[in-house]
């Protein structure tokens, strides 16, 4: 096909690229395991395209730079792990405040705290839901394959824009080293599908960048065209000056969370991996995974065909807001239903809370290995 | 509240004042080495006080009170606009007087 | 008439909520003057502030203003300035933000010489949050969490300035509006990180268990510890001990700038010029 590639490359590899071709103009980075080599490319790719990409003194200061530039107006990139992201996290509820765009790449590892830095988890999936303090709705993408690592990036981006706020792609150690062939979009492909952020064109004593639909994003222009405005985490105006007044406050805050969640099918992506002959017989297993765990999943899901179980994996690739109503067409038609994850219970909790059941079956593992497919081969004939 | 930090020169005078702004921290008065201001009682007012011109004859236009004003509440017009006078020692000593009244304008009583 | 602040100014905001005969005010107006001798359209300033009653400088003034977390103030500013490298960053924060929670960036900032101006209000006190230990509070004096008297030793903003390789650092007070406004010109015209700490007063927070509580009596107290620094070079070091030089105390103008120097690593990926060694720079260590 004319609009694809066929490269041979690694999950952070891939993340930089795919920023870069998404116009990604600005990233500020700091050195951790397993995501270093996102900034490490980026140092090079950046530069070559006119943009800035610059190790700062701390993960703070890498964020606060990120959205420095994001106010400015460009689009920008941050890159961590676990740790990071805790670090971020005030800076991150800033950006969510002031609805400015950034995409925040995880590639996550074994923790809490300094954990398992060159090993594998998935622990940072509730953390991305609410790292920072408040009320906001996350935006959490998770890349299952290689060449996900590049097209959820790029879809990342356009989301940022779309909804004004940060979104975060989650890799894993596992799927962020692993080196392999990504069939991904041409770098003019995805220049055809940027969507940037919404301008205002009209007199700047027109122009309110807060004042919005109760379920739209602000409209931040760029700075220095003319266009003089406050950005600040207080709550504030119209104009982005603090206020305490009720009704404002109120509606700010409403704001925030209606302008995700009442558009999640704008958000909602996930693959359904030979579920389309599941009829909620007697024995069909509905298996749900996300990440570098459903290419195992998918493995065991073929083995245990092989063995004549009737299993199917749902894979959200869009983690938060979690596809609440696509989860519960199949678990209220598939009896057994196993949760896959290298973390305790992080997704389960929400899959228990969206399909209103209890009896819903885990898969743990939280020693920083990979799960194999033998193993989730094994657990289904355990338990189902 | 929109009040304009800067109000219109009225004309005629050397220095002027805006009370919507004054906050009656006393810095103006303090540093007038002429007493031409002096702060006076004003129930309605920030610390109930509020600045006043007295003796604008004695203004020689230094400046040092708009300079030390952090609120925009007092202006000086520009040599241009306004003959000034000369610093005199009676305009020394009634400085001296007003600091020593607090900074209260010597038509007021005693301290606040 | 002498000056004429409103161009600059969000006048719907004012009055200002600071307190009555804060040095803010005084600093606000020095810079607005200082601005208008730069003679440059509004729309290519940006104005960056932390958190605390310097904070909300950036809320007074008519330009692209940003208001950020505790003590990250420089650290938004460098990617703003880094996306536009030829456009005014001025960062204004008080001295626990800078130095304080935001001491690593300051420090850092001061390191890459990145062309910006950061404007430290040292109140000597948090005061909005009121009255806590800063950096700066003096040895002996009340604070909130200090209420038998500070055990905790000062940092000097200019010396680390320097330490930390910005190539413009200046200090002065409120007390002088028009020098504060020449320097402040010249610290926004200088290409690389100008730092400039300014002594003001908070007689509400600082002041009032410390025998400051009128403006004026603080006013006196920053009179009575700070000296030019022409005056300084001829004290002993007893008596240095307890005064802060006044004036431009640093000003490099050799250092690089780092928006410039990237400008470099940009043409170097772009194929317009050769790898950087160690030989294009005099300081190789």
């Amino acid at each position: 096909m004319a609009d694809t590639r066929e490269v041979i490359s690694s999950g952070n590899h891939l993340a930089a690229l795919a920023g870069a071709d998404a116009g990604c103009r600005f990233m500020g980075g700091y050195p951790i395991t397993p995501s270093s080599e996102v900034i490490e490319q980026m140092s090079d790719l950046l530069p070559a395209r006119g943009g800035v990409c610059i190790q700062m003194e701390d993960e703070i200061a890498a964020v606060a730079a990120a959205v420095g530039a994001g106010m400015a107006g460009e689009r920008t990139l941050t890159a961590t792990s676990g740790p990071g992201i805790s670090l971020k996290a005030e800076n991150l509820g800033l950006a969510q405040m002031c609805e400015v765009p950034l995409v925040v790449i995880n590639v996550m590892r074994g923790g809490p705290s300094t954990g398992l830095p060159t090993r594998v988890s998935q622990g940072d999936v509730r953390q991305a839901k609410n790292p920072s303090h408040g009320d906001y709705r996350s935006i959490t993408l998770c890349a299952g394959n290689l060449s996900e690592c590049y097209t959820e990036v790029v879809r990342a981006f356009n989301l940022a824009d779309r909804f004004m706020q940060p979104v975060f792609v989650l890799l894993d150690e596992t799927i962020g080293h692993m080196h392999g062939k990504a069939i991904i979009p041409t770098e003019e492909a995805v220049k055809s599908g940027i969507v940037p952020r919404k301008q205002f064109d009209g007199a700047p004593e027109d122009y309110h960048p807060y004042e919005c639909e109760d379920d739209q994003p602000a409209v931040l222009n760029k700075m220095f065209e003319g266009y003089r405005y406050h950005f600040t985490g207080l709550h504030h105006d119209k104009n982005g000056f603090p206020t305490e007044e009720i009704e404002t406050c109120r509606k700010l805050i409403q704001r925030l969370e209606d302008k995700v969640m009442k558009h999640t099918d704008e958000l909602e992506l996930n693959e359904e991996f030979m579920l389309d002959d599941m009829t909620g017989e007697e024995g069909e297993v509905l298996i749900i995974a996300y990440g570098s765990v459903a290419l195992a999943a998918k493995e065991s899901i073929r083995h245990l065909r092989a063995a004549g179980i009737k299993a199917g994996l749902f894979r959200p690739v869009t983690l938060w807001p979690s596809p609440a109503e696509s989860i519960k067409k199949h678990t209220d038609m598939i009896k057994n239903v196993l949760c896959v994850e290298l973390n305790i219970r992080q997704y389960m909790e929400e899959i228990e809370r969206v399909s209103c059941r209890l009896d819903i079956e885990g898969l743990f593992k939280v020693n920083g290995r990979p799960i194999s497919p033998h193993e989730i081969v094994s657990k289904v004939k355990e338990v189902f | 509240m929109a009040t304009s930090a800067m109000v219109e020169y009225p004309g005629d005078v050397p220095v002027w004042v805006n009370t919507d702004n004054c906050k009656a921290c006393d810095i103006c008065v303090s540093v007038c080495p002429s007493g031409v201001l002096g702060m006076v009682y004003d129930s309605t007012s920030t610390l109930g006080a509020m600045i006043s011109v007295d003796n604008p004859e004695s203004c020689i236009g230094c400046n040092d009170c708009e300079l030390n004003c952090p609120d925009f509440a007092i202006y000086v017009a520009s040599k241009q606009e306004f003959k000034f006078a000369k610093l005199t020692d009676d305009a020394k000593a009634r400085q001296e007087r007003i600091v020593a009244n607090n900074y209260m304008s010597l038509s007021e009583e005693g301290v606040k | 008439m002498a000056f004429n602040y409103d161009k600059y100014l969000r006048l719907e905001k004012m009055p200002t909520l600071w307190c009555w005969g804060c040095g803010d005010g005084v600093i606000l107006k020095a810079f607005v003057r200082a601005i208008e001798k730069m003679n440059i359209n509004q729309d290519d300033v940006c104005v960056v502030s932390g958190i605390g009653c310097s904070g909300r400088f950036s809320s007074y003034v008519d330009f692209n203003t940003v208001h950020t977390t505790h003590g990250r103030t420089v650290a938004f500013a460098t990617g703003i300035k880094l996306m536009h490298p030829d456009k005014l960053v001025i960062c204004v924060a008080g001295d626990g933000d800078s130095l304080a929670i935001g001491g690593n960036h300051t420090i850092h900032a001061c390191r890459r010489n990145i062309d910006m101006t950061f404007l430290i209000i040292n109140n000597f006190i948090y005061g909005l949050t009121n009255s806590q230990t800063s950096p700066t509070t003096p040895q002996g004096m009340w604070s909130v969490t200090q209420k038998v008297g500070n055990i905790d030793p000062t940092f000097n903003t200019c010396d680390l300035g320097i330490a930390a390789g910005a190539s413009f650092v200046a200090r002065e007070t409120m007390l002088e509006p028009k020098k504060l406004e020449k320097v402040l010109l010249k610290a926004m015209q200088h290409k690389g990180f100008s730092l400039i700490d300014v002594l003001s007063n908070c007689h509400i927070n600082l002041g009032r268990k410390n025998k400051m509580l009128s403006a004026m009596a603080n006013l006196e107290w920053i009179d009575s510890i700070t000296i030019t620094k022409k005056k300084y070079d001829t004290l002993s070091d007893e008596e240095k001990l307890n005064k802060f030089p006044l004036g431009i105390l640093k000003q490099d103008l050799e250092v690089r700038e780092y928006c410039d120097m990237y400008k470099e690593i940009q043409d170097i990926h772009q194929g317009k010029r050769a790898k950087l060694t160690q030989d294009d720079f005099a300081k190789k260590i």
